[in-house]
């Protein structure tokens, strides 16, 4: 079985090569190639995921011939295996639940680049998952910008320019910030490898010297990593974003880039700061309050919103504020709650996207309020599983934001002096998400007397009605079937180190 | 055996409720029989277990780690099960006259039939996790009755509804979360569940937190200052209004309060707390408050529905004296006031459903022409007021004798606060009684002429609860007696 | 044989029920011969309960486990029980002739008989919480007489009626709350059933819950602050109707009193205490006002509802001095009060009866085509001023001297000075009437009152009040002999 060992390395490549070959192929086949490689990345993460579950095991691979400590590394547990092979299922889904409408959305001829864009999306995640190396971070954290820019503003829409270069200007303030922590570090210890910068820090701080740049460097880090994720007040190119951009493309950018971002803050703070001293150093605290006002403000923002697809997006500012609150409560068990959090916001968020396309398709397109009611009566596949994830957002028991709720609130209790604040923000924020999903739902389910819009059977689009079930499996899974998922994540960051 | 009927009960209904959109009925009667079967067979089986209660629980699932979804039939439970399972088929049976005259019957009775089956949930759940998902369960399957008629109003109301209820729910995730972390177990245990060795040097966190959860679940409850959603959702059909706005849904709430309070947090911990006195002043201001705006209300069932704002805390306050006797108290008002509602409610309904009005002014002449209605309305009139004989007495004399018992000198108060409610009850109900019996002077007869008494499936209801309230007010020992048993813990 | 004490109070009570749900009665002779005979029939079963001599009482059934509905005819409700019952069936009489005029007489008659059985029931009570069950029935049942003409005005008159004696009813029930708890019975007991122990420790609480109970108990009884529905709703009622209201059901009130201080609280625990002083202060300022107000007013019938103000503080005041002496003038007060007050009201019915006259100033001369009834008039006049040989004069002054002899600063010489301006007023508002009666002055034309002489039925009942007003007055020493015994017990 040693071969699996193989497979993220084969997988990221794979990825990044079928890129290169699009460029050569048409649309259809460039469509194809997409979908096997997403496919086949999917079934390799899952082989890497068993055998590393089975194993209990976390496993270094070299890339080239360089020896630690001056190599390239590939590091891999079952968390990041797991997290790979989540991401391909979404991404998957994502793209089959736009898989229709991506030909009204953009021009024909610009179908093959938007799948290039794809494939390097893809493998830049792989390798923000699987690299032990920082500058390779750095360097998919570029190609990944890049891609998701390309993405956005495929449709050529005016405000998916805006704020592409929006986008643009915010992630590259991010990748900055990062790049000059990353310089820092390399200047302090002479490494790129993370655990030869974990063992160089500790050294450092053993000898008691560089104290205040250390500092400034994890905060430059973990500031342009929580912009490049959106955390809130860094959200102002988000709902244009996800707002006008073609369905699976908002679908994976809230769902998969942001998330890809936070993983390697994860990795970063376990591997490389350190726990107890990325704890020490106050930057949760930060994080924290940030986590919460983005918690209200996203909410808020929502509520004011008057187009489904911005509602949505707003409400992801408002998640990965919940997760920033996870990191903030500076305990591990916050951190898996995040955790749980990322599958369960990405499972629910791309959810919402599709459904809310099938709603309003058959709205005429448009995506007021107004127009639609009742949408839910004319495609009862995507009002359901609509109705599913504004359930699971506002934490109805049995789908997955209720576990997530749980497991940040028993975090929170666990954590003295944060206690109180977390809930409180937790509970009014489920208020607001319950006024403005359940709104929704409601207008949806609203009949209307004179039906302007004719209703779609379920039958006629059977690989939209798949990717909904899927997506609704997906939650209630996560939502009934949480133990075997939160004790394998509890493990996982235990052996990320 | 036993204990899988249990979970049988509750799921039932809800497999029944579903079932009946999707047949494709030949005659309206037909639904009618199957339905009116399937809540009969329910509540017979509910009443059998009642009577030869399962010793253990079921457990259905696990959620995680610990965390289960389980049934048990426990003392507390059993008397609003009971109250439940007694009340359904007969407010069933007057929908199926009142509905009539609505559209989308199909849909409305698959949700009034699941609904049935959620609030056994909550009768029956024997974990705060239980309770929490049924809670949330029955806000959402009772939403669609609400805004059943689609007006804007309704559908206003039913949002509103709707936010409210998740809203409180939110809170009262608070302190199920500090169950969980801080309790020996999330099962429900008469006196309390918390750890001392864990919660040492938390009382203050504590205790703020179980203000927030009595706020959470209070929402149902109508607590001030979150009751303006009950009588928004009075635009639902009222066979709604009457069963879920005055039984089912409302004290749902409280009965959850009373399962924090009693079997979560327990009362040790609880009494003698500044919790407890705000608490105590609350839900006294809700009382006079709820009547005063009552007396103000000119729509019969927003009257009412105010009206049982100021009941229900009746029962939040029976239940924040944090005695035995108070439970005890807490809970023969939350059976006696469902019989009295329901009646009124029923009333209310029957006026609208045979003459269409909707207003108390409108009322003028019809204790003539309604005589059993106008009957019947009377006699509940006379029970919410306390009138010695019908069991609206006993349960305030509990109370009020619960709560000097309490030797706490805000509950002294709370009596007095009864007592002016009490008097505001006679003010509101009857004048709409005299004005249906003395219209006054010269009164033309003629000009409402249209109106008769509604049908048997409407009256027969009215009537077994008429029945119901004289038995509770005159031989109401053996149930007190009960109550008290529960509340110590012995049954 | 004990079980007969029930007869006189459920046959009436029945029997009107009966007859509210009859039909329409085509004539009027069949409903007035059963009205008469249920009259006559419960008059006779109330005389035989009461020579029974039952010493234990009946318990009737249990509300609860601890309270008993229980009756038990003592000495005082024996008085009371006569006085009820011979006013009420000549009363009744008198409105055979009287109802005439007026419509829905059936439910005027069967209300008439269900406060009947009500009062009787007020008097036999035995403990508190009868006593509290039948005071509210009263109010209830007597409500429908209260606006029966259904006048605008008589129908708020009616609310206003409900809604004080309500407030009244609850403030009374807040201390039998407290008496049930901390009291070591709910039986009525000479001396009171609160141990002296337990007085002392809550000193403040049970002066409080005394005052409180008194006032509301005063409503009934017109007593100032709580006086003010009095005047509006007694004369707004017919004429009988107005007769026992003003005559004995306003007693209710007097009675429930004597029960409170006497058998409940206990009269030595008050004796000296501020609520003894208060409530001096405010039965003679409700003595004074009341016949200000009755002075001024012009209509007879409000006028004499004022003087029923004004001379049930009389009552109350004699109470309030807790003296024995003063105590058997107030029983005998209460005695007179109640015929003199029906004859006074059952001739203002006969005059509108007869002539339509409603104001004073119309009365001119009236004497010359009413004779009979206006020397009835004069006589319970003279009564009502307390001239001898009345009854009104025997009980003035044993009020008075009851007063003189307590000793009380201040009060004991400003009580009889109060009463003798009293009384003088009430002689400027009533005498003018029979001076103008009798001697319209030269010239004035009286033919329009010629041969209006009321009928037999009416003329009866008011001749046997005066001669019931004179017998008292010349014979007193039966009743003073028996009311002695009673006040020596109680005080």
């Amino acid at each position: 079985m040693e071969i699996i060992l193989n497979f993220p390395c084969i997988s990221i490549l794979l990825a990044m090569f079928s890129a290169i070959i699009s460029s050569a192929l048409n649309g259809k086949w460039a469509k194809y190639l997409n979908t096997f490689v997403v496919t086949a990345v999917g079934v390799l993460s899952a082989f890497t995921f068993w055998y590393t579950y089975t194993t209990k095991n976390s496993y270094t691979y070299v890339m080239g011939h360089y020896p630690a400590p001056y190599g390239n590394e590939i590091r891999f547990g079952s968390l990041e295996a797991g997290m790979a092979l989540f991401f391909a299922v979404i991404m998957l889904l994502s793209l089959n639940g736009g898989r229709k409408k991506i030909r009204l959305e953009i021009a024909p001829e610009k179908e093959k680049l938007y799948y290039i864009m794809i494939n390097l999306l893809l493998s830049s995640l792989l390798a923000l998952v699987y690299t032990n190396d920082i500058f390779t971070a750095y360097v998919f954290v570029e190609i990944n910008t890049i891609a998701a820019c390309g993405l956005i503003m495929i449709t050529e829409h005016g405000r998916t320019i805006e704020a592409a270069v929006r986008y643009m200007i915010m992630s590259l303030l991010g990748s900055g910030l990062f790049l000059i922590g990353i310089c820092l570090l390399y200047d302090m210890t002479g490494h790129l490898l993370m655990v030869y910068i974990h063992s160089s820090i500790t050294k450092i701080m053993a000898a008691g010297t560089y104290q205040i740049p250390l500092l400034v460097t994890i905060g430059l880090i973990v500031v342009g990593l929580a912009i490049k994720s959106a955390l809130f007040p860094f959200h102002a190119w988000l709902p244009d974003a996800y707002g006008y951009s073609t369905v699976s493309s908002a679908a994976m950018l809230s769902s998969l880039v942001s998330k890809g971002y936070i993983f390697l803050l994860i990795k970063l703070i376990y591997r490389v700061i350190g726990f107890r001293r990325f704890y020490e150093s106050g930057i949760v605290n930060v994080l924290f309050v940030f986590g919460l006002a983005g918690m209200i403000m996203g909410s808020l923002y929502a509520i004011r919103e008057n187009d489904i697809r911005r509602m949505i997006s707003y409400s992801s500012v408002a998640q990965i504020g919940y997760i920033y609150m996870g990191f903030g409560l500076g305990t591990s068990i916050g951190m898996v709650a995040s955790i749980f959090h990322i599958l369960s916001h990405a499972a629910t968020k791309s959810l919402l996207f599709v459904s809310a396309s099938g709603l309003t398709d058959v709205s005429g397109g448009h995506k007021e309020f107004q127009e639609l009611t009742g949408a839910g009566y004319r495609n009862k596949a995507a009002g359901a599983a609509f109705t599913v994830g504004a359930f699971s957002m506002v934490g109805i028991p049995c789908f997955s934001g209720f576990i997530s709720k749980l497991l940040f609130a028993q975090a929170a209790i666990q954590t003295s002096g944060k206690t109180l604040p977390t809930l409180i923000v937790l509970a009014i924020s489920t208020v607001l998400n319950a006024i403005y999903f359940l709104k929704t739902v409601i207008r949806i389910y609203t009949p209307v007397k004179d039906d302007k819009y004719e209703a779609v059977s379920s039958g006629k689009n059977m690989l939209y009605l798949v990717t909904l079930v899927c997506f609704i499996v997906l939650n209630l899974a996560l939502g009934m079937i949480s133990q075997p998922i939160t004790d394998w994540i509890s493990y996982g960051v235990t052996a990320l180190i | 055996m036993n204990e899988m009927l249990l979970s049988f009960v509750v799921i039932f209904p809800m497999i029944a409720g579903i079932c009946v959109p999707w047949i494709p009925w030949k005659k309206r009667a037909h639904m009618l029989v199957f339905l009116e079967t399937a809540v009969l067979i329910n509540s017979a089986l509910m009443w059998i277990l009642l009577f030869y209660r399962p010793a253990g629980g079921v457990t259905l699932f696990h959620f995680t780690g610990n965390l289960t979804i389980a049934f048990e039939l426990d003392g507390l439970g059993s008397v609003f099960a009971g109250l439940v399972s007694f009340l359904w088929p007969l407010a069933t049976l007057y929908s199926f006259e009142y509905m009539t005259k609505e559209e989308n019957e199909k849909l409305f009775f698959m949700f009034y039939t699941i609904t049935y089956g959620v609030t056994l949930g909550i009768a029956l759940a024997d974990n705060i996790l239980t309770m929490y998902c049924f809670y949330e369960l029955l806000t959402l399957v009772t939403v669609p009755l609400v805004m059943h008629t689609l007006t804007r109003e309704a559908i206003l109301a039913s949002r509103k509804y709707m936010y409210y209820s998740i809203g409180g729910a939110a809170f009262a995730f608070i302190g199920m979360i500090f169950i969980i972390i801080y309790g020996t177990t999330t099962d429900f245990v008469l006196g309390g569940v918390l750890d001392p060795k864990k919660i040492a040097d938390m009382g203050n966190i504590l205790l703020i937190v179980y203000v927030f959860t009595f706020f959470g679940f209070g929402v149902k409850a109508a607590i001030c200052p979150f009751n303006s959603w009950l009588p928004q959702a009075g635009v639902a059909p009222t066979p709604v209004t009457a069963l879920l706005h005055a039984v089912a849904v409302v004290k749902s709430g409280a009965f959850a309060i009373m399962r924090v309070t009693y079997y979560s947090f327990g009362t040790e911990f609880l009494r003698g707390s500044f919790a407890q006195y705000l608490l105590m002043a609350v839900v006294m201001f809700t009382i006079v408050y709820g009547c005063s705006m009552a007396l103000k209300e000119t729509h019969l069932k927003r009257r009412l529905a105010y009206s049982t704002i100021s009941n229900l805390s009746y029962i939040l306050f029976g239940a924040v004296l944090m005695t035995p006797l108070g439970l005890a108290a807490a809970l023969s008002h939350m059976v006696f006031h469902a019989f009295m509602k329901i009646c009124s409610f029923f009333c209310a309904g029957a006026i609208m459903h045979q003459t269409d009005r909707h207003y108390i002014h409108e009322l003028d002449g019809f204790g003539r022409k309604m005589p059993k209605v106008f009957a019947i309305f009377t006699v509940s009139a006379l029970a919410l007021m306390g009138v010695p004989g019908l069991c609206g007495f006993i349960s305030k004399w509990n109370l009020v004798v619960a709560a000097i018992d309490s030797k706490n000198v805000l509950s002294f108060f709370g009596a007095g606060c009864l007592l002016i409610s009490a008097l505001l009850t006679a003010m509101y109900m009857l004048t709409i009684v005299i004005r249906a019996y003395f219209p006054g002077e010269g009164f033309d007869y003629e000009s409402i002429s249209d109106v008769k008494d509604p049908n048997w499936m409407m009256i027969v209801p009215l009537v077994i609860f008429v029945a119901g309230m004289f038995i509770f007010g005159l031989h109401s020992a053996p149930f007190v007696d009960l109550f008290l048993r529960i509340a110590q813990g012995q049954f | 044989m004990a079980q007969i004490l029930l007869l006189p109070i459920l046959f009436p009570i029945a029997a009107g029920i009966i007859l509210l749900l009859c039909k329409e009665f085509k004539n009027r002779k069949p409903l007035l011969i059963y009205v008469g005979s249920v009259l006559v029939i419960t008059g006779i079963c109330a005389v035989f309960a009461m020579i029974q001599n039952i010493n234990n009482g009946v318990a009737a059934f249990y509300l609860t486990k601890t309270l008993a509905i229980y009756f038990k005819p003592d000495v005082l409700g024996c008085v009371f029980a006569s006085v009820v019952t011979i006013v009420w069936i000549l009363a009744g009489f008198f409105s055979f002739e009287y109802m005439k005029h007026e419509k829905n007489e059936k439910r005027y008659f069967s209300f008439y008989l269900m406060v009947f059985g009500v009062l009787l029931g007020l008097g036999f009570s035995g403990n508190l919480i009868t006593m509290y069950l039948f005071y509210e029935l009263m109010t209830l049942t007597a409500m429908p007489l209260v606006l029966h003409t259904q006048s605008r005005e008589a129908v708020m008159a009616g609310l206003k009626y409900l809604f004080y004696s309500f407030a009244g009813a609850y403030m009374a029930l807040f201390g039998v709350y407290f008496v049930y708890k901390y009291g070591t019975t709910l039986e009525f007991t000479a001396g009171g059933v609160i141990e002296s122990s337990v007085l002392r420790q809550n000193t403040t609480l049970f002066l409080v819950v005394t005052m409180l109970m008194l006032m509301g108990f005063g409503v009934k009884a017109g007593m100032f602050p709580m006086h003010s529905w009095l005047p509006t709703a007694h004369p707004a009622a017919p004429a009988p109707a107005s007769a026992v209201l003003s005559g004995i059901i306003v007693k209710g009130g007097v009675l429930a009193i004597i029960r409170l201080v006497y058998q409940i609280i206990g009269p030595d625990f008050i004796r000296g205490t501020w609520v003894q002083t208060a409530w001096m202060i405010l039965t003679l300022v409700t003595v004074f006002m009341g016949s200000l107000l009755a002075f001024r007013e012009p209509v007879l019938k409000k006028r004499l509802a004022y003087s029923t103000v004004s001379q049930l503080s009389y009552i109350l005041f004699g109470l309030s001095l807790l003296d024995g002496q003063a105590f058997t003038g107030s029983l005998l007060h209460v005695v007179a009060h109640a015929f003199i007050k029906a004859a006074l009201f059952l001739t203002a019915g006969a005059i509108i009866y007869m002539t339509g006259c409603k104001r004073v100033e119309e009365l001119r001369g009236i004497g010359k085509g009413m004779p009979v009834t206006l020397w009835c008039y004069t006589i319970v006049s003279l009564g009502l001023i307390g001239i001898p040989p009345t009854s009104g004069f025997i009980s003035k002054w044993y009020l008075a001297t009851g007063a003189l002899e307590t000793g009380i600063p201040v009060f004991s010489w400003l009580g009889p000075v109060v009463l003798l301006v009293s009384a003088l007023l009430t002689a400027g508002y009533l005498l003018p009437i029979t001076m103008n009666g009798f001697f319209p002055g030269e010239g004035y034309d009286a033919g329009r009152f010629l041969g209006k002489e009321p009928p037999l039925l009416m003329r009866v009942p008011l001749l046997i009040f005066a001669g019931l007003t004179l017998l008292i007055g010349l014979f007193p020493n039966v009743l003073i002999n028996m009311l002695s015994a009673l006040a020596e017990l109680f005080v």
